[in-house]
């Protein structure tokens, strides 16, 4: 299958491990990521008045009409903003947590498990909330790892906010809210949000922080991912 | 007219809209910025919106928010108090060098091109005390020349 892909800006900058995983997994499992042509940045949450926010997803599905019907876009801010601009639900913005299905896992070439392995998966806030832009598997990460026989752990803070968008504005609030996260994980840490993974890797020490695809990865039998 | 009107316009919102919140606070136990050891109380905001009060700039609130939804979330009503903060934010125009120098690049080249962003917000970061975390982002942020800002 080919989806259209809206990279955004984290992932062809800090967040390119995100962008090179998510390939990555897409062309084993035979899917095509095409960009959506001269995709411009989602505003992410940085722009107070929503119709200005809104404009710069409205472009992007401009550029995308005609050539894509399915919109795959990881980080979860791009992924609100697009969802939220396609009002007439033209397009099927999707995250790519929600293509993680049972049919993924069926098809997909295992060559490596978890066993003995502890893990905290931590969603954040955006992909779970609001409700209308939420992912339709809240516990995708966490099936994921007991189905290769992971452990996992941290249940309690999955959801809690890491105050990752704070941490240009507001260090201490990022640094106080992620610690409260890493207090209460244990193991390895799996993220997907790249926001959330720079805060997490900038206050976690010598804790692993990781990304989703990376977990998926090593699975998978790529080499030097977790 | 207060500011504070001004700011509503720039949401999906209408004043009378915040007529329906019951009061039951169940914003402020959730709020994420009540752990910060700072009381908050999205309520007392959105009814000095309805009342057609200001909202300080300092109101801990408008500073500390972190965009979570947590009280969209756990609302009866799902209202979206965060999408209110960053319209506040907006009119008493209080964003970090950070943000502007995202605008900036956003403005330029239609994307956020970190490293622009970063020089831009070079004297922020030293007196932020950012710099020791430098070496961490480093890591793992790829850093990249301008004419591959746009690689398609
Ligand atoms: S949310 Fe972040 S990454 Fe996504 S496009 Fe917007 S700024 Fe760029
Ligand atoms: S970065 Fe932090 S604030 Fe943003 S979604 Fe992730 S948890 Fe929430
Ligand atoms: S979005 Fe803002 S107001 Fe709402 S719970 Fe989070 S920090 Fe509190
Ligand atoms: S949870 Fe909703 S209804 Fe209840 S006080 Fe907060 S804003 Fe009002």
């Amino acid at each position: 299958m080919e989806y259209g892909y809206y990279p955004g800006c984290s992932l062809t900058g800090s967040a390119h491990k995100l962008d090179k995983g998510i390939k990555k997994v897409f062309a084993k499992q035979g899917h095509t990521l095409k960009e959506i042509p001269d995709w411009n940045c989602c505003g992410a949450f940085e722009y107070g008045d929503r119709k200005e926010l809104a404009g710069f997803s409205k472009k992007n599905l401009e550029k995308a009409r005609g050539h894509f019907s399915e919109i795959v876009a990881p980080c979860p801010a791009c992924y609100k903003n697009l969802r939220e601009a396609d009002e007439k639900r033209e397009f099927a913005v999707t995250h790519p947590l929600d293509l993680f299905d049972e049919a993924f896992f069926a098809a997909m070439k295992q060559d490596r498990d978890l066993k003995g392995q502890v893990f905290t998966p931590y969603y954040g806030c955006i992909l779970l909330r609001p409700k209308e832009t939420a992912i339709r598997n809240n516990t995708v990460m966490e099936e994921t790892i007991t189905r290769f026989g992971g452990d996992v752990a941290g249940e309690a803070v999955k959801d809690r906010c890491c105050g990752g968008n704070q941490i240009f504005i507001n260090k201490d609030v990022t640094e106080k809210l992620s610690r409260l996260v890493l207090d209460k994980s244990r193991g390895t840490i799996v993220v997907f949000c790249p926001l959330c993974h720079m805060a997490m890797k900038t206050f976690s020490g010598e804790r692993k922080v990781v990304y989703y695809t990376d977990l998926l990865l090593y699975i998978m039998g790529e080499n030097s991912t977790l | 007219m207060p500011k504070t009107d001004h700011a509503i316009e720039l949401t999906d919102y209408e004043r009378q809209d915040f007529s329906v919140c019951l009061g039951c606070k169940i914003c402020a136990s959730v709020c994420t910025v009540n752990d910060l050891d700072l009381s908050t109380n999205p309520q007392e905001m959105l009814q000095k919106l309805f009342l057609g009060k200001d909202v300080a700039a300092d109101d801990p609130l408008v500073r500390f928010c972190t965009g979570c939804y947590r009280c969209t979330g756990a609302c009866p009503w799902e209202i979206r108090i965060p999408d209110v903060v960053r319209a506040l934010r907006q009119v008493h125009a209080t964003e970090s060098p950070f943000e502007k120098a995202f605008k900036g690049s956003v403005a330029i080249w239609g994307r956020v091109y970190e490293p622009y962003v970063l020089m831009r917000a070079v004297p922020f970061l030293l007196k932020g005390g950012y710099i020791k975390h430098m070496m961490r982002w480093m890591e793992y942020m790829g850093i990249h020349l301008p004419h591959k800002v746009k690689r398609t």
